[in-house]
C-alpha cells in the first residue's frame, strides 16, 4: 500500500504540471515590419531557443509555413497572408508556446 | 492641582500628537494598471504617480516631477513630457490634490522599470524637503530580464526578490543603495496601499505602529518583509542628502527616499 502511494504521488504531480514545464518555459514574440514577420524565441532568463521548430497558421488553422530558429532564437519570413496569424514555437522536450499576431499588426507591417 | 493636571495631560496629548504626526509616512508612488503583461493582456499600461500616505489614503499636492522614465533592455527612455496632471483625494479629504498619469505602450518582451524623481516637496512639519526616488517593475511577454539592475538614481532600492508574480505572504528582499553603494542598517518603512484596486475593504489600523511597518537592513543594506495582504506594497528607505535646498532664504535639509512598489495576489 505504501509503495502504491509513493508511485501515485509522482504520477499525480507529473499530470498536474504536464505541459507547463515551468523552469524552461519557452516564449515566442513576433512583429511585422517592412513586409516581413520577425520572430524571437527565448527562455524566461533571455537565453535563445536554438533549433526550435516554428509553425505559422492562419485564422482557419491552415499551416502556412514552418521553419527553424537560429543561434539567436530568430526566424523570419515574408508576410504570408494578411490575417490573424498564430505562430507556434516547438522546442525540444515538448516545450511549446504560441503567439498571436493580429491581422492589424500584420497589415501595418506589410 | 486638578487644573495643573488637566493642563499637563493636555500638553502630553499634544506632545504625543505632534510626535505621532511625522510618523505618517509620506510615499512616492508609481502604480501601473498591470504588473505582468501577457500575450492576451492590453499592451497599453496606465501609470499613476502620486505623493501620498498609502495606508491613510491621503493625497498631497504633487508638482510635475523632475524626471520620469523607463528602463528596458538596459536602455533609458525619458517619458517626462507624456505626463498629464489630474486630481484626486481620499474620501475624508475635502480638497483634491494634483497627481500625474500617463499611458505607455509595451512593444517588446522584457522587464520595464519605471522610475520617477519628484521635484523637492517642502514639508513644514518636518522643516525639510522630501525627494522620493520611486520605482516599479512591469514584466512583459515572458522575458524576465532586467528587474535586478539598478537604474542609477541617487538612492534606490534594488530588488533581490523578483518583483512580480508575488503571492500574498511572500517575502520581499531588497538592497538599499545610496550613490550606488549599500546603506548599512538602513531603516525601511513599509506601507500597504489601501486604495489598491483589489483591496476588498479598507484596512483600519488598530494603532499607529500598524500604519507603517519598519524593518532594518543588515550590514549590506539588505532587508526583507513578508506582505500579508493582496495589493500594492511600498518600501521606502530614507537618507539625508549631502546637499541642501533653500526655503525662505534659509538652507534646509533634504530627505531622499528610495521607494519601490510591488504587487501581491492571493493564492486561489
Amino acid at each position: 500500500m505504501k509503495i502504491m502511494n509513493y508511485l501515485l504521488i509522482p504520477a499525480v504531480v507529473l499530470l498536474l504540471f504536464n505541459g507547463t514545464a515551468l523552469a524552461h518555459k519557452v516564449n515566442l514574440f513576433a512583429y511585422a515590419e517592412a513586409g516581413k514577420v520577425y520572430t524571437e524565441s527565448y527562455f524566461p532568463d533571455g537565453r535563445p531557443v536554438e533549433g526550435g521548430k516554428v509553425l505559422v497558421y492562419d485564422s482557419q488553422d491552415n499551416l502556412l509555413l514552418e521553419g527553424v530558429t537560429d543561434k539567436e532564437g530568430l526566424f523570419s519570413f515574408p508576410v504570408p497572408k494578411v490575417d490573424d496569424l498564430t505562430i507556434v514555437i516547438e522546442a525540444t522536450m515538448g516545450h511549446k508556446n504560441s503567439f498571436k499576431l493580429k491581422k492589424a499588426d500584420v497589415e501595418a507591417g506589410k | 492641582m486638578r487644573t495643573v493636571n488637566s493642563i499637563l495631560s493636555a500638553l502630553v496629548v499634544t506632545a504625543v500628537l505632534l510626535a505621532a504626526n511625522p510618523s505618517l509616512a509620506h510615499f512616492g508612488t508609481i502604480t501601473p494598471s498591470d504588473d505582468i503583461v501577457t500575450q492576451n493582456d492590453p499592451k497599453t499600461l496606465n501609470l499613476q504617480i502620486k505623493f501620498i500616505h498609502p495606508m491613510e489614503l491621503h493625497y498631497m499636492e504633487m508638482v510635475k516631477p523632475k524626471q520620469f522614465g523607463v528602463v528596458h533592455d538596459d536602455k533609458k527612455t525619458d517619458l517626462l513630457n507624456s505626463l498629464q496632471a489630474t486630481k484626486g483625494k481620499s474620501p475624508d479629504q475635502n480638497e483634491k490634490f494634483t497627481f500625474w498619469t500617463t499611458d505607455y505602450k509595451i512593444r517588446r518582451p522584457g522587464d520595464y522599470t519605471f522610475y520617477v524623481e519628484p521635484t523637492p516637496y517642502w514639508e513644514p512639519a518636518e522643516d525639510l524637503f522630501i525627494v522620493h526616488y520611486t520605482k516599479v517593475c512591469v514584466n512583459a511577454l515572458g522575458l524576465e530580464k532586467g528587474w535586478d539592475q539598478p537604474v542609477g538614481l541617487e538612492t534606490e532600492i534594488v530588488p533581490m526578490t523578483r518583483p512580480y508574480g508575488l503571492w500574498t505572504g511572500n517575502l520581499f528582499t531588497g538592497q538599499v543603495l545610496l550613490k550606488g553603494k549599500p546603506v548599512p542598517f538602513a531603516e525601511v518603512e513599509i506601507e500597504y496601499l489601501n486604495e489598491s484596486p483589489e483591496n476588498i475593504s479598507v484596512v483600519i489600523p488598530p494603532a499607529d505602529p500598524y500604519v507603517t511597518q519598519v524593518v532594518k537592513a543588515d550590514a549590506n543594506g539588505v532587508f526583507s518583509y513578508a506582505m500579508p495582504r493582496a495589493g500594492w506594497w511600498g518600501f521606502s528607505a530614507l537618507s539625508e542628502a549631502e546637499w541642501k535646498l533653500k526655503y525662505d532664504g534659509k538652507e534646509k535639509g533634504v530627505e531622499i527616499g528610495a521607494v519601490y512598489w510591488v504587487h501581491t495576489r492571493d493564492m486561489k
